[in-house]
């Protein structure tokens, strides 16, 4: 099996969402993906930070967030978000479309749907004040024609 | 972000990126052109943005909802067929979007 990974430990800050997506994304476009499948992760990376920051930590910014963007064999992509937050009460209700716990915030609901729709696979891991792992994976079909 | 405002309509040229970062300060934004201004019409323009996740989704609805309150009309238009995919995925009808 060959495997390459990227590791990324960042404050749980919002501003950090949009260099932990250009790293991944960097990272990714090694494989030459089609661009539509790329986007894809990058939607579902977005997702899955944006909970993290913003459900783990409610935005304290006090916390850590830990991306992992794993390359297995040149086809297979894994993406692990970790953080050590306050977990998810009802993990079934947390992945009901258009469900948000914060509906003051203007959210849509749409995060676990947009994980599940652009990936293969998504494993929601939580335990109530120790936090949320996130492991979604996905099997490259499209590539660049180059 | 542009903006232009035009016989009561009101068209914002949405930029970038569109995530939890960038649309809480839009949306503030956004909101003060809409008050000022008292459109008939808004109209979103998404074709410069690059990249769009759910919060994109947040911004559009609740720009949806305010504009309904004001008794007027909305619009999205030129998303690309990424964040096109994105906004299909809502479970909410967006009967505003227009593409092409």
């Amino acid at each position: 099996m060959n495997e390459n990974y990227i590791k990324i430990e960042s404050k749980a800050k919002i501003e950090n969402l949009a260099s932990i997506r250009v790293c991944v994304t960097s990272f990714l476009s090694n494989l030459n993906i089609h661009f539509d499948e790329l986007m894809d992760i990058k939607t579902a990376l977005s997702e899955a930070v944006t909970n993290a920051i913003d459900h783990g930590y409610s935005q304290k910014n006090d916390g850590i967030i830990i991306t992992e963007a794993t390359i297995i064999d040149n086809e297979k992509i894994v993406i692990k978000v970790v953080d050590f937050g306050t977990g998810i009460e009802d993990i079934t209700l947390a992945m009901t479309p258009a469900y948000t716990s914060k509906p003051e915030s203007e959210h849509a609901g749409m995060g676990f749907t947009i994980m599940e729709s652009f990936m293969d696979e998504v494993i929601v891991d939580s335990k109530i004040d120790n936090g949320t792992v996130i492991t979604m994976t996905k099997t490259i079909r499209k590539r660049k024609s180059s | 972000m542009k903006y232009k405002y035009q016989n009561g309509k009101l068209t914002i040229y949405l930029e970038e990126e569109l995530d939890m970062n960038s649309c809480r300060t839009l949306r503030g934004v956004i909101d003060g052109y809409i008050m000022k201004y008292q459109p008939y019409e808004l109209v979103l323009d998404l074709s410069g943005v690059q990249f769009m996740d759910s919060s994109g989704i947040g911004l559009i609805l609740g720009r949806y909802n305010l504009i309904k309150l004001l008794d007027a009309k909305m619009t999205v238009v030129n998303a690309t067929s990424n964040i096109r995919r994105v906004i299909e995925l809502s479970n909410i009808k967006l009967e505003c979007v227009q593409y092409e």
